[in-house]
């Protein structure tokens, strides 16, 4: 069984339609990359995949595990075990980022019936899992993401990502706005979680992140459909080439 | 007796009856004169009128047509407790304004602070000398005042003693109780130089009481003190309340002073301070939680009459259902006032359409050499922010509970005292769940 399969998936923004026919197919412990140039449809599609309001599927189907995907809540979809690793993680006043965390572990335990943690049990897994990513959790006392560096605001989403432990990670241009330094410790963050179970879907618009996360397969998205698949050369020869002849224009 | 002024309403028919009550109370001549002054300045000033401008959004009609009485008893006996402040800390009680000792545990205050009813008139008469001295001093403008003073049923002296510096707060409760009853209460605070203190005060009503209550506290914060001075204004639903605090501070004292009001029909929580000289720190900040149709007024001044102190003054309110809230605030800084640090912001959160804030910030600034700035914002919860918790798996109610617990957590951490905060937290977090979350408490 596939962990993701979209079949003729089409989604509209409004009245524009952005996705116009996805197809992929993503196997368990799989890390595929989808590339695209600026306005091709990567930002919609991962916020199609994890339930944003605003963004209408018009025809296809997603399947997740065995499941319609596209009949959950955004809040189900996590539970499910979809994960997305925000482009620009929100920052949120007044609420610290154990709260939050915590708030959205138990979430997931009363999703699968299971009993709630205490703060205690909860602060030793989010140490544990901290020092597994060779993180502080003090990041954690303070409001989610309010006043965090943009490298601090992705290494968050990695923690989180961590504790939570997806089925299916999406991250949506997590190299933007990172230096080389912070770009080399946020994928070694994602490397380690990676698993023979854990599958990933990486949208990119640069090549640069790949040569820290390699990926198995590459996908180049460009007017809203997969215009060619291939493997990791696929992205070598995107970062020679550009986007040329996929973007419609050239 | 003046009642020709103003058309006669059922509220004056209250006032006249409590200011024939005192012959009964064997208190003395002076408070029989409080009442009676009260009572002519009262119809003399008249109901604050909406054309006034500290006035215009928060209207007393419907009070001033309700037909109060004055408590026949105040035989309560058990706290409701659950609509106070959950603290263990000595406290003193008042049911309907008056002093109940029973329900009252002061084993633990501590040497340093003095604390005196009117009621005790054969001990403590320097009580008695300071109410009346403070009680008889003219304020113009003020109907609420006058109106206290009118129908007071009763009244605290707390002095405390200069030096004296205590972790330990001491709670002051306020009891609503019967059925249209009227009570107003006045509390006197001396804190003496270089003195540390926390104050609390709740505000309640036991279950299904319909009250009018009035409370107006006169405050002097000597030389050096500080004075932590936290309100939890929590009367029951169909009640009204109206309350005036007037502090005046002293050199290098720190006066820090949060009102949370979740309570009432309609409520009014006025702080007036004066900087009366240099070095002071004044933080008049505070939350706000409106359901239903309650009705929620601010009203803040804060004067710099002397140069080099600062203020600082931060409300943060959440409105639902068909709420209304009021925010006043004015810096009013002196020209003699230079080097005055002022700061005043008001948010509201508005969680429903027919949920409405009138928000006035103002600063009247008359020296030339001073930082103050204020602000206000109006606004809703935001999609994105939803959005991220529900990504996360929260659904969208508790998303919505940990947005406003956050957006109402940080004017609570402006609190200084960390046992204030850290309480006052717990309570603002357990009425969320309450008043506007109760689905996601099922579970």
């Amino acid at each position: 069984m596939s962990i993701l399969s979209i079949e003729n998936l089409h989604a509209n923004v409004g009245e524009t339609e952005i996705l116009r026919g996805i197809n992929l197919k993503i196997e368990p412990g799989e890390v595929h990359a989808v590339m695209g140039p600026n306005g091709s449809g990567k930002s919609t599609l991962s916020y199609v995949l994890a339930g944003r309001d605003g963004y209408c599927v018009t025809d296809g189907s997603v399947e997740f595990k065995d499941i319609d995907l596209l009949e959950l809540e955004a809040d189900e979809r996590a539970n499910e075990g979809v994960f997305l690793a925000f482009q620009y993680p929100v920052e949120v006043p007044g609420v610290t980022g154990m709260t939050f965390l915590r708030e959205a572990y138990n979430s997931r335990l009363r999703y699968e019936g299971k009993e709630e943690a205490d703060a205690m049990e909860f602060l030793k897994l989010v140490r544990s899992k901290a020092k597994d990513l060779n993180m502080s959790d003090d990041m954690l006392k303070r409001p989610v993401n309010v006043g965090f560096s943009g490298g601090e605001k992705k290494r968050n989403e990695i923690l989180q990502m961590a504790v939570l432990e997806p089925k299916l990670a999406i991250l949506d241009e997590t190299d933007s706005g990172l230096d080389i330094d912070a770009l080399k410790l946020v994928a070694d963050g994602v490397n380690a979680l990676r698993t023979n179970e854990r599958s990933m879907l990486i949208i990119t618009h640069y090549q640069r992140l790949l040569d820290y996360i390699k990926p198995d397969h590459v996908h180049v998205l460009a007017r809203g459909q997969i215009q060619r698949s291939g493997g990791k050369e696929l992205a070598l020869e995107l970062e020679a080439n550009g986007y040329a002849g996929f973007d419609g224009k050239g | 007796m003046n009642t020709s002024i103003g058309p006669a309403a059922p509220f004056n028919d209250f006032i006249d009856s409590a200011s024939g009550e005192s012959a009964h109370e064997n208190l003395g001549e002076w408070l029989s004169e409080i009442k009676e002054k009260g009572r002519d300045e009262f119809y003399k000033l008249g109901w604050p009128s909406p054309k006034l401008e500290s006035w215009r959004y928060t209207n007393l009609n419907k009070l001033a047509k309700t037909q109060f009485r004055l408590p026949q008893t105040t035989e309560l006996d058990k706290l409701p407790c659950h609509n106070i402040i959950p603290i263990d800390a000595p406290r003193i009680v008042l049911i309907n304004g008056k002093l109940k000792r029973e329900l009252s545990d002061l084993s633990e205050i501590g040497e340093g602070i003095f604390i005196n009813s009117f009621q005790d008139m054969r001990d403590e008469q320097r009580a008695l000398f300071c109410l009346a001295n403070h009680a008889i001093l003219p304020k113009e403008g003020l109907p609420i005042k006058a109106l206290n003073d009118a129908i007071l049923s009763g009244a605290l002296f707390i002095e405390i003693m200069p030096g004296w510096q205590s972790d330990v707060p001491l709670h002051i409760v306020s009891i609503g109780y019967g059925d249209h009853v009227g009570f107003s209460s006045k509390i006197f605070v001396s804190a003496g130089e270089n003195s540390q203190v926390n104050l609390l005060e709740t505000h309640a009503g036991d279950s299904g009481s319909t009250y009018f209550s009035s409370c107006v506290s006169n405050i002097d914060i000597k030389a050096g003190a500080r004075l932590g001075h936290y309100k939890f204004q929590n009367d029951t639903n169909t009640s009204t309340h109206l309350a005036l605090a007037q502090t005046s501070i002293e050199a290098d004292a720190v006066y820090d002073n949060f009102v949370m009001s979740v309570g009432g029909i309609l409520s009014r929580n006025e702080v007036r301070s004066l900087i009366t000289a240099p070095g002071v720190e004044c933080c008049v900040n505070g939350a706000y939680l409106g359901t239903s149709n309650q009705h929620i007024d601010n009203t803040t001044f804060i004067e710099h009459a002397a140069e080099g102190s600062k203020s600082r003054e931060v409300f943060k309110g959440v409105l639902a259902d068909h709420a209304k809230g009021v925010f006043q605030g004015k810096i009013f800084v002196h020209p003699e006032a230079q080097k005055t640090d002022g700061y005043q912001m008001n948010r509201a959160l508005l969680l429903s359409d027919k949920a409405e804030i009138d928000s006035k910030p103002e600063l009247e600034i008359y020296a030339d050499d001073v930082r103050c700035s204020h602000g206000a914002t109006v606004g809703e919860l935001e999609e994105e922010h939803l959005f991220y918790l529900k990504a996360r798996g929260i659904d969208a109610e508790s998303a919505r509970r940990l947005l406003v617990e956050g957006y109402l957590g940080e004017v609570i951490d402006e609190i200084q005292s960390q046992v204030i905060r850290e309480t006052l937290s717990k309570v603002a977090s357990d009425l969320l769940k309450k008043k506007l979350f109760e689905r996601s408490d099922g579970r």
